[in-house]
């Protein structure tokens, strides 16, 4: 698995795009197929930088290939337990003025990733989202 | 990077990536259209939730002042992601 820490900030999101396309280019993968890589990694990695209590100044992220299933894994480290996976499922067909943006990003990781699963281990949040991606 | 081009006429164009770090330099951007709006979105290429947080945003408020606000064209990708959030057929996304 690939891994690397970045600083606990919506900030960093352009270096994680920067981490997935050295993911996809070391295992010569179409950067075009980047996209719902890219649109997990943002909603997982902002979650944690927005709503997760304490914290150290980094998160890990990790990245592994295994076939066509592509493993992502976000270990926050120092927080406290939370699931955001418990979160009421978002409903997108309300009328245009009673729609609020909030819940989406989880909303959007479950139409994209095949599993997703949060674990709370030794002080550390994990979160492990596990993807389909085309060769 | 991300920006709004202004193209005269209530036509935009929306150029690069809509993510959670330039979502919140472009609330300014979005807050400052008004009237009746065209946005070309084929230099779009990336949009996440807090992306489609201000476009939601910018179509209350332009639906609500009697306005309209459609989004064409939007790549495929981009499309989904609208499609996803429910948003399409409101913006006026194929």
């Amino acid at each position: 698995m690939l891994v690397r820490r970045f600083p606990r900030a919506v900030g960093s999101l352009p270096l994680l795009v920067a981490f997935v396309r050295e993911f996809f280019a070391e295992h010569h993968l179409d950067p075009e197929q980047a996209y719902d890589v890219d649109l997990v990694l943002e909603e997982l990695f902002t979650n944690m930088v927005r709503h997760a209590r304490g914290g150290t100044p980094e998160i890990e992220v990790g990245l592994a290939l295994d076939g066509n299933t592509l493993t992502m894994r976000l270990r926050d480290e120092g927080v406290e337990p939370w699931d955001p996976g418990q979160a009421p499922a978002v409903d997108v067909n309300r009328p245009l003025e009673e729609r609020r943006p909030g819940g989406l990003g989880l909303h959007f990781i479950r139409q994209v990733a095949r599993d997703l699963r949060f674990e709370h281990v030794d002080g550390a949040t994990v979160v492990t989202a596990v993807l389909e991606v085309a060769r | 990077m991300f920006r709004i081009d202004a193209a005269g006429d209530g036509a935009v164009r929306l150029i690069g990536r809509l993510d959670g770090a330039e979502a919140e330099r472009a609330v300014a951007s979005f807050a400052a259209l008004e009237g009746s709006i065209v946005a070309d979105c084929s230099e779009l290429d990336y949009i996440s939730s807090a992306g489609i947080g201000v476009i939601l945003a910018t179509l209350q408020r332009l639906t609500r002042a009697g306005h309209t606000f459609r989004l064409h064209p939007v790549q495929p990708r981009v499309r989904n992601v609208f499609k996803y959030a429910g948003l399409a057929q409101m913006l006026g996304i194929d």
